[in-house]
């Protein structure tokens, strides 16, 4: 069979390369048995004739974002002309002076050694398809910041980064593109330039959001916008979510035989607790065990009723600076009328980012962020709290989340953690700063419109998967030994569980996935039943 | 003065001139938010493992302290031993190291003899037959042209056969490695066919800075100094301006974990950067070109819920 013909940057305008990428299920990296049989798993999903109607699919014949057809070629051409305005904004300090600097530099100084290609878990996966090669997309945005930004000879220009042609149908996939990354960054670590592709990646999403108003739904209508107007990107008001949260005090307290108390809008409290509010609806044990713990330690916390108060998400991070400092912005409003000391930010690493050090660089640090890792360490180890480490006795590893781990340096504390209460903990390989992004980082965790769930799954996740599977190959792969997959991130958490139905792992190998302050509070001796539940989860 | 003269201080002029502002350009671009990547080198007692000061409880209650033999180390590792591309792409290595050890030797080499006309040691008062000192140039312009031209045709090959670099290289991909291997090239050639190519150096070089006529020099050695005047002239229009501005890269993106406390510069510069004016289009922005970037940030979000969405 005559070998694929690889895709070109150029190819990007071309509509007649349709789709310009075929992307599927496939075996580049290897799941041992039971997984190893692609024609086990479930396929990617086909498109409706009517949403391929609607939608452009000519990327890879996936979508994410789901840029409409255009109806008339003025259509077209008005959203060429968008772009171009947006582009020249994005290198302008007034309206980018939030990125400028670093963008400057990845535009200029790319040598193309490829050097970073490697280390993307996405390109690997799809079977080193071209366009997801971390240069790619970056390749694209140079040419065209060469071309209608950068001022110079247009020869020199085409000599030095190559043409490329502007029409509709680069933007659309240029769109759907900004979406096949999760901002990992891992590319950007292995650059010996100091090159960030995974900058681009981020700086295209705030350009077609920002000047053409086009981000995921689930970022944005669904995300930002939901959370500044209602509340939460859960959709929860404040009367909702306090509900919901008695009802998981009544029922662990119930449960466990100790009583689980959350506490709202305490004047005098010493810490803002704020989650991602996901925790509420997903994985109620982990808010709960974060109150037992913050309880047996004499911290006083509270949460606030306040709108955006109870969620700590801020997905402005991923795609849109102006909704980034919004949310981050009433975060902090909430926690100085409360007065309290600080916010501590619960398991999510994209909060613990946003939140910690990039609205820091903005807003000051005034209100002192504190990350779960460091908090549940001191206490851990400060002395108030009695452990019995052999009520973890079951296998654990730890997957290190992106923004807490690779962007934050925030390493150890949870190890340190899990060293001494967890007996059974390994780490997997590699980890720490060079960990591999679960495949659900920068919202993809929460995006599952079309057939992207089976792209997540079969490209973003895969490599996380074997990952997981290979820290538990010393076990019975069988489910009689139930294993836990340690990830402190709700965003991480939520695609692990999608990684782990859609391949059937608890089933067939016993593997479950949580927080670390359950395995925490699981350890206590104070708890007469286990905190962790293997056949309740 | 002569033509290759006024093509040398052309050369070094616009070398500079371009180099300088560059350099200026970025570094006086606005402060950034916050994009680190760890391991961030000066992380005392943590760089080694990738963890950061963050790790702290309270780390605000705690002196930052910065650790700057380990960021001078880790730079040593990655401009000396090409660290980053030994450990990510080891084929390439190959080609990499050569080819900008060539460079470093070659630099070495030229600051040396500007250094031996400053002290005066030039063939006009020194024994250049004897003498270690053009001897050690000798060797180190002779090594400099043999790993360069190495170099080059491992990369040039590299850049031609592994389609994964071919679909990424543009026309100044090969043109700026062939450039840089013909200037070794040249240099091989001129020290193989003059006895006295160092001390040809000199004289260059002397009359270039003392603005005297130009010494008798080989062919070889006129089309050396053209090319490399041209490479002066040309480099900072390349993507090869890396070599400086990965100091920004690394320091003020990579490595840059400055917290923003009250009073520090970093403030002051932010709080000018949040007054600018912003233009951007989208209806949830709310921008008309005059409300600032912080007036924007801080106000409601300028539509509704969209119910059906
Ligand atoms: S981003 Fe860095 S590693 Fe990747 S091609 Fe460019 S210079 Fe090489
Ligand atoms: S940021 Fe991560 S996902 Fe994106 S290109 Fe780089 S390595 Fe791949």
């Amino acid at each position: 069979m005559a070998e694929k013909r690889k895709v070109r940057i150029s190819d990007i305008s071309n509509p007649n390369i349709y789709p310009l990428a075929e992307v599927g299920p496939n075996n580049t990296i290897e799941l041992p048995p039971p997984y190893d049989k692609l024609e086990n798993l479930p396929g990617f999903k086909k498109l409706s004739e009517s949403a391929r109607q609607a939608v452009d699919d000519s990327l890879d014949g996936v979508v994410a974002v789901g840029v409409p057809k255009p109806k008339t070629p003025e259509e077209e051409q008005e959203l060429v002309e968008k772009f171009i305005s947006g582009l020249i904004k994005l290198f302008s300090k007034e309206n980018n002076w939030t990125f400028l600097q670093p963008l400057l530099l990845t535009m200029e100084h790319c040598a193309k050694c490829q050097t970073c290609a490697e280390e993307c878990p996405i390109f690997e996966a799809s079977g080193y398809e071209e366009i997801y090669r971390p240069t790619y997309r970056a390749e694209v945005l140079r040419r065209l910041y060469f071309k209608y930004v950068k001022p110079g000879s247009p020869l020199l220009k085409k000599f030095q980064v190559g043409d490329i042609e502007l029409n509709w149908t680069l933007i659309s996939r240029l769109i759907e593109l900004s979406y096949r990354c999760t901002i990992c960054r891992r590319c950007a670590q292995a650059c010996p330039i100091g090159i960030d592709n995974g900058l681009i990646t981020h700086e295209l999403r705030k350009l077609f959001s920002q000047e053409l108003g086009i981000a995921a739904k689930e970022l944005h209508e669904k995300g930002t916008v939901q959370q500044l107007l209602v509340g939460s990107s859960t959709g929860m008001t404040p009367e909702v979510v306090k509900d919901n949260v008695s009802f998981i005090d009544e029922d662990l307290s119930e449960r466990l035989g100790i009583k689980v108390e959350s506490k709202w809008d305490v004047p005098n409290a010493d810490y803002l607790l704020i989650h991602n509010a996901g925790e509420f609806l997903s994985w109620p044990e982990n808010p709960a065990a974060f109150a037992i713990l913050l309880d047996a330690a004499g911290i006083k916390w509270t949460y606030s009723s306040e709108l955006v108060g109870y969620d700590g998400v801020n997905y402005g991070v991923w795609y849109d600076d102006f909704q980034l400092a919004r949310v981050a912005q009433k975060h902090f409003e909430i926690a100085k009328k409360l007065g309290v000391k600080g916010i501590i930010m619960g398991e999510c690493g994209h909060e613990s980012k946003s939140m910690g050090i990039i609205a820091e660089r903005i807003f000051g640090n005034e209100i002192k962020t504190i990350n779960a890792m460091t908090l549940v360490e001191q206490i851990v180890f400060s002395g108030k709290i009695k452990f019995d480490p052999e009520r973890n006795n079951f296998p654990v590893t730890l997957h290190d989340p992106c923004n807490i781990v690779r962007l934050m340096g925030i390493v150890e504390p949870q190890r340190r953690v899990l060293r001494y209460l967890a007996p059974k903990f390994r780490e997997m390989e590699p980890h720490g700063v060079e960990n591999y992004c679960c495949g659900g980082g920068s919202g993809f965790a929460v995006m599952t419109p079309y057939n992207f769930l089976d792209w997540r799954m079969h490209i973003s996740g895969r490599k996380k998967f074997k990952q997981i599977l290979d820290a538990f190959k010393d076990e019975p792969p069988g489910p009689e030994v139930p294993k836990y997959v340690c990830a402190p991130c709700s965003n991480c958490k939520g695609q692990i569980r999608d990684i782990l139905d859609y391949y059937g792992a608890k089933e067939k190998s016993g593997i479950y996935y949580g927080g670390l302050v359950e395995l925490v509070v699981n350890a206590m001796v104070d708890l007469k039943e286990p905190f962790i539940d293997f056949s309740m989860m | 003065m002569e033509f290759l003269h006024f093509a040398f201080y052309f050369g070094l002029v616009i070398f500079l001139i371009l180099v300088i502002s560059k350099a200026i350009k970025i570094a006086t671009a606005p402060v950034h938010l916050r994009w680190e990547l760890y391991p961030v080198a000066h992380e005392k007692g943590k760089a080694h493992y990738g963890g950061s000061y963050l790790e702290e409880f309270e780390w605000w209650t705690k002196p930052l302290k910065k650790d700057l033999l380990g960021e001078l180390w880790t730079m040593f590792q990655e401009i000396v031993l090409l660290k980053g591309v030994w450990e990510h792409n080891r084929s390439l290595w190959f080609g990499s190291a050569p080819f900008h050890y060539a460079l470093y030797l070659y630099i070495a080499s030229t600051l040396l003899i500007f250094l031996g006309l400053i002290f005066g040691v030039t063939p006009d008062n020194v024994d250049f037959q004897t003498s270690w000192f053009p001897q050690f140039l000798n060797i180190l312009l002779w090594l400099a042209s043999i790993l360069g031209i190495i170099g080059a045709i491992v990369l040039l090959f590299k850049r031609i056969f592994d389609e994964n670099l071919r679909l990424y290289s543009n026309p100044s991909h090969y043109f700026n490695i062939l450039l840089i291997g013909m200037l070794y090239v040249t240099s091989l050639v001129w020290l193989l066919n003059s006895e006295n190519a160092i001390g040809e150096f000199f004289g260059f070089y002397k009359s270039a800075f003392t603005f005297s006529s130009l010494p008798e020099i080989p062919v070889i050695g006129y089309i050396h100094l053209y090319l490399l005047s041209f490479f002066l002239f040309y480099l900072p229009f390349t993507h090869m301006t890396h070599f400086f501005m990965k100091y920004f890269t690394y320091h003020k993106v990579r490595w840059d974990d400055e917290p923003n406390f009250p009073n520090s510069k970093i403030r002051k510069r932010l709080m000018e950067q949040l007054n600018f004016p912003v233009q951007w289009s989208a209806p949830h922005i709310g921008a008309d070109g005059r409300k600032t970037w912080v007036v924007i940030a801080t106000s409601p979000l300028p539509i509704k819920e969209n119910k059906n969405g």
